[in-house]
């Protein structure tokens, strides 16, 4: 425990004092607060824009930020060889994963934070109020994430940082459109294509059943108890991708 | 702790495979190697002799392909290691990245922070200690590596070039804390190039050749049939 505790502060450090990070994070603060720009030329609905703006660029720039900060992860250490520092101590394989992936996720929760406060701002000065709602979709953009970036983790643990950056991305992307593609496969009664999108559906993880941005912005009821359910799923997810990742990782030799 | 022996290598091979058809290279050829506690043993050799191969299996770095290490002492707790070159956490300072490794130990509160302060004055980096390790010297740096390797008041301390890139202020100061650790009763194995410091420093010796160990024993042995280690070394690399 002490060696997941440490590796996670170092972690927490090394992604925190990243100067990427927060240019990165600057960034996403000013697309953000592009959103003013946008809800002064949509009639009447400034407010309602810009939470769908900001959630958006949230989600974006969120995503930027864990992708590509998780796929390095693992790569800086063994490039730099900082493992052999690692590893020459009685630190095993499983606790690093599962401390780097800890470290990472308060940094996120830092990044994220910071932005949802800041689109939370925003909107109340706009629409003069703004709803818990709001903030509970920060939450699950935060939730889908997680899932996100320990699949690059384990992404990573297979190849290069790139291409594990960019199969995050994918693996994002599908999350959000397998149950769609299950159901319309569904409707076409094609066995083989139904078949595909299932296997697909089952391996992906179901971003989507979390994602509330559109109850947030007033367009959907949403039933707590089944998010619920679906955030116990991402995290059961996230498990069982880290499990895999670090025993991958404890086959290598540095 | 009193070591019945401090690090022993018995019939080590180890193949890894290389390039697109996974073509089998024999890196250890049959390591024999005995360190008995207290020695500062010299493991010498040519490059690519197997020096760092051989301690990496010993550390559990690389996974020996047959053969077997016994390090004298339970997993990893009791051992030091500074690799070549070693690279640290350049956005950490020196106090940090100590304090970390003092962490992965399980010391905690004030048993790391004397711990991290003592071993910054040992080796004479109080002074940098809030500096990130990114402007540390060469020198500095060789000298946290050794004091990281340190944290854990490690009965087998196991040196990779420690000397290597050091100005001669650099070296006299590594050659002091291998000396002073000695002294307490520590055993330390450096793999080195630098025939004068393992004279200088070393109570044994072995030198490996193509993943083989072609000779051990005393150093007092090794000028016994030459008259310097220079001359005893290149007899045996080149027999």
């Amino acid at each position: 425990m002490n060696q997941v505790v440490a590796v996670t502060i170092n972690t927490f450090k090394e992604t925190i004092r990243d100067r990427v990070l927060a240019v990165i994070v600057v960034f996403a603060l000013l697309m953000i607060a592009g959103g003013l720009w946008l809800g002064s030329i949509s009639l009447g609905e400034q407010g309602r824009m810009m939470k769908d703006f900001g959630l958006v660029a949230l989600t974006v720039f969120g995503l930027i930020v864990a992708v590509f900060v998780a796929a390095g992860l693992v790569h800086k250490e063994v490039e730099k060889r900082t493992v052999f520092i690692l590893f020459s101590k009685p630190v095993s394989r499983t606790a690093f994963i599962a401390g780097k992936f800890v470290g990472l996720c308060g940094t996120m929760a830092v990044v994220i934070a910071g932005m949802g406060l800041f689109l939370f701002v925003l909107v109340w000065i706009v629409a003069g109020q703004a709803s818990g709602t709001l903030l509970l979709a920060v939450v699950m953009i935060y939730v889908q994430l997680l899932a996100v970036m320990a699949v690059t983790i384990l992404f990573s643990t297979l190849g290069s940082a790139i291409l594990a950056a960019v199969l995050g991305i994918c693996v994002f992307v599908a999350g959000q459109l397998s149950h769609n593609v299950l159901a319309l496969t569904r409707l076409g009664k094609n066995p083989l294509t139904e078949v595909l999108s299932w296997v697909i559906y089952v391996v992906i993880p179901n971003l989507s059943a979390v994602d509330i941005k559109a109850g947030a912005v007033g367009e959907q009821t949403l039933a707590w108890a089944q998010i619920g359910l679906w955030v116990a799923y991402l995290l059961a997810y996230l498990v069982v991708a880290l499990a895999l990742a670090a025993v991958i990782f404890r086959r290598k030799e540095f | 702790m009193t070591l019945a022996t401090a690090l022993s290598v018995r019939g080590l091979h180890k193949t890894v495979h290389v390039g697109f058809r996974r073509r089998p290279v024999e890196i250890l050829k049959g390591v024999d190697l005995a360190v008995e506690p207290n020695d500062v043993f010299g493991l010498l050799g040519p490059n690519g002799a197997g020096k760092t191969t051989t301690v990496k299996v010993a550390l559990g770095l690389m996974r020996a392909s047959s053969g077997s290490v016994d390090l004298g002492v339970p997993g990893l707790s009791h051992v030091g290691y500074l690799p070549e070159n070693p690279y640290f956490y350049d956005y950490l300072s020196g106090r940090e990245f100590l304090g970390f490794c003092a962490r992965l130990f399980g010391l905690d509160g004030d048993a790391r922070h004397e711990r991290v302060e003592q071993l910054l004055r040992d080796v004479g980096l109080d002074d940098a200690a809030a500096t990130h390790l990114h402007k540390y010297s060469k020198g500095m740096l060789q000298r946290i590596g050794i004091a990281q390797a340190l944290v854990n008041d490690p009965e087998l301390l196991l040196l990779d070039e420690p000397m290597t890139g050091l100005d001669p202020v650099g070296r006299v100061e590594v050659k002091r804390i291998i000396e002073g650790l000695h002294e307490r009763g520590k055993t330390v194995m450096f793999n080195s190039h630098i025939l004068g410091d393992v004279h200088e420093l070393c109570t044994r010796i072995a030198i490996m050749r193509t993943g083989r160990v072609v000779w051990q024993g005393s150093v007092d042995e090794a000028l016994a049939e030459s008259a310097t280690l220079e001359d005893f070394f290149m007899k045996v690399v080149t027999a």
